[in-house]
């Protein structure tokens, strides 16, 4: 690290730039009354942000913007937004979010040349309305930068957005800039998507033409690194930190080749130099991928990010392209926020628009199909049949669908200018994916029914008393379901061979359904917040799991299930057949730090993973956790505010998370050396 | 099913420190030394105990198994110890205390690489037909002082040296371990004796110093031992590997 990155590093650290924030949002400009459509309302409000924005030059900055107006007024009355909820589903908080916009070819060409294209219909006015606006703060930077004394910066403010870019410096300044943009327009959990792949030409033209050494690029990239965490604490999330800056690094290009370059190594080293949060990286990995690279991302997960997220080429392209995305696109797929994959420029897909419970309708069907049930196949038939409603029930709950517009972000998806279509009216691809929560925890109660009361003879009606007394009095009965039944992570089919069918049952169950959009749906294995409140929500459960114990975060073994180790939990989370669960979720292990004593445990834990991805695992992320450290943060915040952990698809700072998460990350288990 | 059981008391998965690539450890019940600084107090009786662990219920430690069911658990995982040049080792306790089921399973784990950790304060056949066994021994040297082992462990080196020796004369890869204790094996003079013994040694893959964790006393209430080490828990041991590498030896600290 340089000694200007470390100076920068360390002001935003001491979050000095938070002097600059102004309290007041700006007015909402009394849209309503004007009888202005939704479009050009946001392109109004993203006018009246920006020009509230004052610029502000760092000291030492490189690469510039520093939000200075904290919120967003609504583009809504409370009246009209209530009356819309009313008719409409409402996804989260109703904005565009979550997609992988393509900045290559917007960074490539500038935005005048797409301004130029615009003609004089209502919808593309609003499209120049907001790039007028984002090109009019981009102008006072450059007055600020030239008074600051910069005249570099003020140069490359000069040129970008507006221009197309012509260096690795200016392609970055304008990724900034426009990433600033969507935040103002009020879309959120904006990815990063491919940045190595397309950022790599910039830097590959400047090192060969000599403008640039291979320390000034990477000191560029440091630079552009700490932007995306100077703001990111305005980031609307379900917590801090869950702020969607995911980058993509590695993996297939789009024509078959090999997409790991200079650029994607540089992003690791740059992560492991810098130790913060943003951007979280996800490295893209196939069974082709050379152990050097297990190794680069092992080193980030031993400082205890909680990433990389490893995404398996294998099986995700497979996967896609079953679901009917064509080839050049499953190729180019990018992370959405968490883990959900999702396509560069051409995805409006919403892959979190809800949430299938295996454990309560595992749960439900048990309490209702055992005291009927003469045999093990009668009731994995009625958790199927219960399967299938559910999902038929989530498929038919997501009509009239509304996103509020987003002219600026429709900028960066393939056909909404040609078309003067907004991108949350959709995109080449609209497809809804559906979360499985709770999976391992719905296989172990099935495996404890089927040794309990087909094997040993329970009686039905004990076990359903013991349920509903919470096993109050049910002491034993409840030790031995937990600790002599089987559970999947232990490398063990009377356990994991249920988790094969609940996902077979749960990719069947959504097949053929079509959504409003003409999308299909997603079936997959991730949790996002639903672990918790999916576990409040359900009474105690014959695995032994007593009533509102937390429920495993994504796709992972129960929570206080003794394991046998990591071998077997990889074996048994890579039996059923991911490439049909392509929503994503991925298998979480958390490893005591004193896993990675030295080099020799960096290669065999990198070993590891490779093995993961060999036999078919589609998504991996490695935790490194220190109980006694967690355990000391919660009761001495003011010790630990560096303390990094991974939530659920994203990492954040442990001691600005609400209790519940920070309890359940705590009590998940550990595998230590 | 005929033949001995095991009393094992861990089936540790991808256990970092014993060995080269992916591994898995079985820890072998019962050891004829009493090392006092051992962090596996769980590991010196034969017999299946019960643990009373502060927070949780009671576990037993030591389980018997038959060979063949346990050489079907390590063999789930080949593929796992085939791609990262890995296998299964035995550890303890002493594992070669029991040998003849050792053997046993050994004989089941045709194509996967194993090996050993051991005391070597074994009878002298054991140890031989051990050396032809396994794909790789790693002995621990404890002190090549007599009076201090004796000491600290109960019984002198005699036997064990010997075993050195037979290593450093034979075929079979080996790697010396040395657990590093505060004040009583960590001097220079004690590594000095210790690198001029191997001198020379072909099939010495390196040493491995294992400097003592003050976490080594935690297991000792669970298991109704007492623990009282008779040297210093709060210092430091010194890790001196010069010795070592003036000679040519490999040496890593652990």
């Amino acid at each position: 690290m340089t000694e200007r990155i470390s100076a920068l590093k360390q002001y935003q650290w001491d979050k000095r730039h938070h002097a600059f924030r102004l309290r007041a949002a700006p007015e909402a400009a009394g849209y309503q009354l004007l009888g202005v459509p939704d479009y050009e309302r946001t392109a109004l409000r993203l006018t009246s942000a920006l020009q509230a924005e004052t610029p502000v030059i760092l000291p030492g900055e490189m690469i510039a913007f520093t939000r200075t107006v904290p919120n967003l007024p609504m583009i809504y009355t409370d009246k009209e937004w209530e009356d819309i909820r009313k008719k409409h589903t409402i996804h989260e908080n109703g904005n565009v979010c979550n997609l992988s916009p393509d900045y290559s070819s917007v960074i490539r060409v500038g935005l005048l040349a797409l301004r130029d294209t615009l003609t004089d219909t209502a919808y593309h006015q609003a499209m120049a309305i907001s790039i007028d606006a984002v090109l009019d703060l981009a102008g006072r930077y450059r007055v600020a930068a030239e008074k600051a004394g910069d005249t570099a910066l003020a140069g490359i403010l000069a040129r970008v957005p507006a221009q197309g870019a012509k260096s690795f410096r200016e392609a970055l300044q304008s990724l900034r800039i426009l990433h600033f943009a969507m935040w103002c327009e009020g879309n959120y959990h904006n990815t990063l998507g491919r940045f190595d792949q397309y950022m790599m030409p910039y830097l590959e033209e400047d090192l060969k033409a000599g403008n640039i050494t291979p320390e000034e690029a990477f000191e560029l990239l440091e630079a552009f690194f700490l932007a995306c965490n100077r703001d990111s604490d305005l980031y609307p999330g379900m917590q801090q930190g869950d702020n969607g800056q995911s980058m993509v690094l590695g993996g297939m290009t789009p024509q078959g080749g090999d997409g790991f370059n200079l650029l994607s190594e540089m992003c690791l080293k740059a992560c492991q130099d810098l130790k913060l949060i943003d951007p979280k990286i996800n490295l893209r990995v196939s069974s082709q991928t050379p152990l050097h690279i297990f190794e680069l991302g092992t080193q980030l997960t031993r400082l205890g990010l909680g990433f990389p997220q490893y995404e398996n080429d294998d099986v995700a392209i497979k996967g896609l392209m079953r679901l009917g995305y064509a080839e050049e696109d499953a190729r180019d797929y990018a992370v959405a926020a968490c883990w959900e994959f999702i396509i560069p420029g051409k995805g409006m897909d919403i892959p979190n628009i809800g949430a299938l419970s295996f454990a309560g309708v595992v749960s439900g069907t048990l309490r209702e199909a055992l005291p009927g049930a003469a045999s093990m196949q009668e009731v994995t038939r009625a958790v199927e049949e219960a399967v299938f409603a559910r999902v038929d029930a989530l498929a038919g709950s997501f009509g009239s669908l509304y996103v509020i517009p987003s002219p600026f972000m429709s900028l960066f998806f393939e056909g909404c200018l040609k078309k003067g279509q907004d991108i949350s009216l959709g995109c080449k691809y609209n497809n809804y994916g559906l979360h499985g929560t709770g999976l391992a925890t719905a296989a172990d109660m099935l495996a404890a029914v089927e040794k309990a009361v087909f094997g040993e003879k329970l009686p039905v009606p004990v076990l359903l008393a013991a349920l509903d007394a919470d096993f109050k009095g049910y002491e034993a009965l409840r030790d031995t379901l937990r600790q002599d039944s089987p559970k999947m992570g232990n490398d063990d089919d009377a356990a994991d061979q249920y988790a094969v069918q609940l996902l077979d049952m749960f990719s069947r169950a959504v097949e053929g359904h079509k959504n409003e959009r003409g999308g299909i749906f997603r079936a997959g294995t991730g949790s996002a917040m639903y672990y918790v409140w999916h576990g409040n929500d359900l009474g105690a459960t014959p695995d032994g799991r007593m009533k509102g114990e937390p429920l495993p975060a994504n796709y992972a073994p129960s929570l206080n299930v003794r394991l046998n180790g990591p071998l077997s939990l990889i074996k048994s989370f890579t039996k059923p057949d991911l490439s049909r669960a392509i929503n994503g979720g991925p298998l979480t292990i958390e490893f005591s730090d004193t896993v990675f004593r030295n080099g020799e445990a960096i290669r065999k834990v990198a070993q590891l993973v490779m093995m993961f991805v060999r036999l078919g695992g589609h998504q991996l992320q490695l935790n490194t956790v220190n109980r006694e450290q967690l355990l000391d943060a919660q009761a001495h915040p003011e010790r630990h505010r560096d303390l990094i952990v991974r939530v659920w698809g994203w990492s954040g700072y442990f001691v600005e998370l609400d209790k519940c998460y920070q309890d359940h990350i705590i009590s998940r288990a550990e595998l230590g050396a | 099913m005929g033949g001995p059981k095991g009393i094992v008391f861990d089936v540790k998965e991808f256990a970092l420190y014993d060995g080269p690539g992916i591994r898995t450890t079985v820890f072998m019940k019962g050891c004829p030394l009493r090392c006092s600084w051992c962090h596996n107090p769980e590991g010196l009786s034969k017999e299946p105990q019960m643990l009373l662990p502060k927070e949780g219920p009671p576990r037993l430690s030591g389980q018997a198994w038959d060979a063949g069911d346990l050489a079907g658990r390590l063999l789930k995982h080949r593929d796992f110890y085939q791609m990262s040049g890995g296998g299964v080792t035995f550890s303890g306790g002493e594992p070669l205390w029991q040998w003849p089921f050792v053997r046993e399973v050994l004989d089941q784990l045709e194509g996967v690489h194993t090996a050993v950790e051991t005391s070597g304060h074994v009878p002298d056949e054991v140890f031989d037909e051990a050396m032809k066994a396994f794909d790789l021994v790693m002995l621990d040297i404890k002190s090549v002082d007599d009076r201090t082992h004796r000491k600290f462990t109960g019984s002198g080196n005699a036997r064990i040296l010997s075993h050195a020796r037979a290593l450093c004369a034979g075929k079979t890869p080996f790697i010396i371990r040395l657990p590093l204790i505060p004040g009583v094996n960590d001097s220079l003079e004690n590594m000095e004796a210790a690198a001029w013994f191997l001198k020379g040694a072909k099939q010495l893959v390196r040493v491995e110093m294992l400097p003592y964790h003050q976490a080594a006393g935690a297991k000792y209430g669970m298991a109704g031992v007492l623990f009282d080490p008779g040297f210093d828990t709060n210092r430091q041991p010194r890790a001196h590997s010069e010795p070592f590498k003036r000679l040519g030896i490999p040496v890593i600290v652990f």
